[in-house]
């Protein structure tokens, strides 16, 4: 298997080197990117040369460039959202090796999201794609005033929360398992703590955020909605710094600094929240145990011109109980170790070696019984990226990815139970990619490309076959064998092409595969939801998206129309039968039914990008269906997340310096869901009747924040700033939940009870910097 | 669990959920049949009672279906055709339920025919009731465990109807032995949130019942609906049921066995 996939890959790549290499000689300018207050490399920074209008690239994630021209003078252009424009001269006689640095600008140019659809970035074919600005993220209020990227994501077109206050997200249509997160390349299997209220990300450690909506290019796979790629910063290379954060929930603390000066640098970031704190001290909740952290840390080392290592990791924990009679914990560990090497001066590597790591624990003791669940997702992961910088028209980007997975399902033990120790089972996911950027002149660009996705079944506890419910066969593997194995093609391909001086029109097609699917029978995502790999039965899951975009811009690009049309087709979902126990049967594969779906939609995005006041209208028009053997008689159904209207207004007023206000007014229809159609009586019981599935609505959701960000002048090297944000300002009461349930006061009538969780929650957050 | 979690750790955000009684617009679909038919290793006679659903916003006093023809017959070839006493009310003349035997349930109104059919499994035996305690936050919270040994067998499935002093506590209590299989039961009889707490000086009976894996997913899959909407629960549906021809509702054979308990 192994061999006949390298065998593949390498014919690949023979095809694409054959069509660069005729390419001819020239000189190379190449180099990296940075920050010049902190050293960070800048991702997608666009470099121009002012004298050959139309010839650009973009730094890639490791801030790395390069650019071949004949040689001459020229003057380069590196522009950056958030920079100074740099404008170098250079007299280019032979390669030359040149990291060029950019200076933050001040604060009052910036704005929050930047997407590819910029101007500059006309030069980017990619489609449906969002970066977030950490550093302006700050200023838009969120709940509790925890700063959060997957809160401010899901204000985006296309991007819907999973629930009121919830870090979880749906993208286009897809399930909140069918986005791939990563954390410096790692996969991070549950993005939430605090059963979602939260996500896993400091805001402090992260550099930047970007969402692809499905049509990722060739080196992202394994997802089928959307990739969330998230790095890591790098830590000041320059100077220490200590940074930190006092909120209501949380308190933040960062150190960063060079370990030789312009050469390696690192950082540590902490986060905890602190309610166990109060908790213990009132009578009530003394045993109450409810906390989580997280820990990130970073650091790198340049050994010389053209190597760089890189080391990080993640750690993160949540912890619920009652004494020591209860307990739930979950966390995930992520580590991943980086070697930049560039080989030539048009060819950049990137191997990285990743391991991930997601935990989850039950512990329920009372006196000498007890009873312990625990389930376990572990991921080995190979990556070698090759960026190649043919020549100005051509960048070809080919790698491999290998991931080993170990699954353990959940396993009980305990004094009440006989323990049922399962092996887990092992899964070897394989793929080859190869991509290329073509950017023939100023007003077309293509990214064109390849990926080749294997999964093989290996060792570990028994597969049993179903066929038509009954048990058609067994399989054992031993340990390190293998079973079988998909094969997956996931052709992609997007262009743009500007028609005039400020209007660009978008296509794209992607096949996404994803190879591990999550088991979750609640409406709500829970901890406890188990993932499992292909199996005999389970497929992988294949979505096919088309999408159409338009983008124009107005009064020098000033403000901004883009709009994206998407049509996605899902094969090989997944969903239980009801009445399932997926915790405790002995195969989980019994109790599984298989569908389709699909999922169609308009988002809109009207930006201000510039002045005293910035900020975005984004508004989505969508339709999300499922069609499970089993379900609903058979038929197309409503997801839950099929939200018909989802509405964001986000605007950032700066009044000086010091000050500024900013706002968000969110408006969404309701949730698909189930309400009961007629009622009946079963053993003195009133039971509820029900007709087709998701066929009602919740009510519709809305509310406004508000906040106020006081950014205190600079004293010497501190730096500090405050923020009071007000969520929910004129106290909508939105259903969280809706029950059906007896009047106690007149058992005959059935009455309907919502439950709304957040009205006028008031936070304040304290920063400072030195 | 999770649920009072989440509402748990609102609450020390300084929040409480609030809750309110809303109207919705809810449409009604057509009125069907409900049969709750029951046979156990009792004396007879053993009930098949019939009615009809009504609208989620009607009272909730089910009309009686009165002009059915219901029969009951077993393996062993007894054939009893029950008589309507009143209000959709059908008991049995003669047949007995004995353990092991097979039940074949017939329904006949306006020209429509319901059946079921269930297995009357195995009796276990219900040793005794015992006490669990548990201390949380200072405070002793009481529930009951049912002590049975489960036999070697896999698959075998109990219903337990709680009665604390004379109310009945309204949580589906069905257990299965996929994680005990073979062992002496400990685990309590614990609802959800909003169930009957025991309390010290109770008075608990216990009625409980050898149930068929049909029977156990039909009330597993009630269990597992309420609290529906995005806080949790699964999506709900009519459950899993045993009957043919489009009628809503459950035919079981099951035994029973009943002890009480003081909470002291």
């Amino acid at each position: 298997m192994m061999l006949k996939n390298t065998g593949l890959y390498f014919s690949f790549l023979l095809l694409f080197l054959a069509v660069s290499l005729s390419a001819q000689e020239k000189m190379v300018i190449n180099g990296s990117i940075r920050d010049q207050q902190t050293g960070e490399s800048l991702i997608r920074a666009a470099i121009k040369i002012n004298e050959i209008p139309g010839l650009g690239v973009l730094s890639n994630e490791y801030g790395f460039y390069a650019l071949a021209l004949p040689s001459g003078k020229y003057t380069i252009t590196v522009s950056q959202i958030g920079y100074e424009k740099l404008q170098q001269q250079v007299d280019l006689k032979a390669n030359l090796s040149l990291t060029l640095y950019l200076i933050p600008t001040t604060s009052l140019k910036e704005v929050v999201v930047e997407s590819s659809k910029k101007n500059d970035n006309l030069l980017k074919p990619q489609m449906g794609t969002e970066t977030l600005n950490l550093n302006a993220i700050r200023k838009v209020p969120v709940i509790f005033g925890e700063k959060d990227i997957l809160k401010t994501l899901q204000l985006l077109p296309g991007v819907k929360s999973a629930g009121e206050g919830n870090s979880g997200f749906y993208v286009r249509g897809g399930g909140a398992d069918q986005n791939l997160i990563l954390l410096d390349e790692a996969p991070v299997y549950n993005a939430s703590h605090l059963l979602g209220f939260f996500s896993t990300f400091n805001s402090d450690a992260i550099k930047d955020a970007t969402l692809i909506k499905g049509n990722g290019p060739a080196q992202y796979g394994g997802r089928l909605s959307s990739v969330l790629d998230v790095k890591m910063k790098e830590g000041n290379n320059q100077d220490f710094n200590v940074n930190g954060g006092l909120g209501l929930i949380s308190s933040r603390l960062s150190v960063e600094g060079p370990l030789q000066k312009d050469k390696s640098s690192f950082i540590v970031s902490g986060r905890r929240t602190y309610a166990d704190i109060f908790l213990r001290a009132s009578e009530e909740f003394k045993d109450n145990i409810l906390y989580f952290y997280d820990l990130n840390m970073k650091a790198n080392y340049k050994i010389d011109e053209k190597n760089k290592l890189f080391i990080s990791g993640y750690f993160g924990k949540d912890e619920l109980g009652l004494g020591d009679s209860f307990g739930i914990n979950w966390g995930n560990k992520t580590g991943t170790i980086r070697w930049n090497r560039i080989l030539s001066n048009k060819l950049f590597l990137n191997t990285s070696f990743i391991y991930s790591d997601y935990n989850y624990n039950v512990q329920l003791k009372n006196g000498a019984t007890n009873f312990n669940v625990n389930s376990n997702i572990k991921d080995l992961n190979l990556k070698q990226d090759y960026s190649f910088y043919v020549n100005p028209k051509n960048t070809l980007r080919f790698g491999f990815n290998s991931i080993l997975h170990t699954i353990t399902p959940s396993t009980f033990s305990g004094t009440v139970i006989n323990s049922n120790p399962k092996a887990g089972r092992n899964g070897l996911e394989n793929a080859i990619y190869i991509s290329n950027y073509y950017k023939p002149n100023d007003d077309l660009s293509v990214d064109y490309g390849m990926r080749l996705s294997a999964y093989s079944l290996m060792g570990g506890d028994e597969y049993v076959i179903y066929e038509n419910d009954l048990i058609k066969n067994k399989i054992k593997l031993d340990k390190n064998n293998f079973g079988k194995t998909y094969l997956n093609p996931e052709p992609r391909i997007t262009a743009n092409y500007r028609l005039a001086e400020q209007v660009s029109i978008k296509a794209g097609y992607a096949r996404n595969v994803q190879h591990l699917h999550l088991l979750s029978n609640s409406t709500a995502s829970s901890p406890s939801d188990q993932w499992i790999g292909n199996s005999y039965n389970i497929q992988p899951e294949i979505a096919d998206q088309i999408s159409l975009g338009y983008v124009q811009g107005f009064q020098k690009n000033n403000f901004e129309l883009s709009t994206e049309l998407y049509f996605k087709n899902l094969q090989n979902q997944l969903d239980y039968k009801d009445g399932a126990e997926i915790n405790t049967l002995a195969d989980i594969e019994s109790a599984l039914l298989y569908g389709i779906g699909r999922a169609y939609g308009i988002e809109l995005l009207f930006k201000k990008k510039e002045g005293v006041l910035t900020g975005w209208i984004s508004y989505t028009l969508s339709k999300t269906e499922r069609k499970i053997n089993g379900i609903n008689q058979n038929n197309w159904y409503n997801a839950k997340q099929d939200r018909t209207h989802d509405l964001s207004i986000v605007g950032v007023y700066t009044i000086n310096s010091s000050w500024s206000v900013s706002s968000v007014f969110v408006f969404n229809t309701g949730d698909a869901v189930t309400f009961p159609t007629g009622k009946y009586l079963i053993q003195g019981q009133t039971l509820y009747q029900y007709a087709s599935r998701n066929a009602n609505r919740m009510p519709s959701n809305h509310r406004m924040d508000l906040s106020v960000t006081y950014d205190k002048k600079r004293k010497k090297r501190i730096q500090e700033s405050w923020n009071f944000s007000l969520y929910n300002v004129y106290g909508r009461e939105n259903a969280y939940q809706i029950n059906f349930q007896e009047d106690p006061k007149d058992a005959s009538r059935t009455q309907v009870i919502q439950t709304s969780l957040f009205r006028w929650v008031p936070s304040i957050t304290y920063q400072f910097k030195f | 669990m999770f649920k009072k979690y989440i509402y748990c750790s609102l609450l020390f955000f300084g929040l409480s959920a609030c809750k309110k009684e809303i109207t919705l617009p809810l449409d009604m679909n057509q009125s069907m049949l409900v049969i709750d038919a029951v046979i156990t290793d009792e004396m007879g006679p053993y009930y098949v009672k019939l009615n009809r659903s009504l609208a989620v916003t009607d009272a909730a006093t089910f009309p009686g279906v009165v002009n059915a023809m219901v029969v009951i017959k077993d393996n062993f070839g007894q054939i009893d055709t029950l008589n309507h006493t009143k209000n959709g009310l059908y008991l049995t003349n003669k047949i007995k339920g004995v353990y092991g035997r097979t039940y074949f349930l017939e329904v006949l109104v306006d020209g429509n025919k319901y059946t079921a059919q269930s297995t009357m499994p195995q009796k276990v035996v219900l040793d005794s009731l015992r006490i669990n305690t548990f201390n949380i936050n200072g405070t002793i919270r009481y529930s009951v465990i049912p002590v049975y040994e489960d036999p070697i067998s896999l698959g075998n499935s109990y219903r337990f109807i709680q009665k604390i002093n004379d109310t009945l506590d309204k949580t589906f209590h069905v257990f299965n032995d996929n994680l005990n299989n073979g062992k002496v039961n400990q685990r309590p009889l614990r609802g959800g949130t909003d169930s009957l707490e025991v309390k010290l000086n109770d008075l608990v009976a216990v009625e409980m019942q050898c149930i068929t894996r049909e029977t156990y997913l039909y009330y597993y899959t009630l269990n597992q609906q309420s609290g529906a909407g995005p806080g949790g629960g699964t999506t709900p549906s009519n459950p899993p049921s045993n009957l043919i021809g489009g009628a809503l509702g459950l035919f079981s054979a099951h035994t029973v066995q009943k002890r009480g308990i003081n909470i002291k």
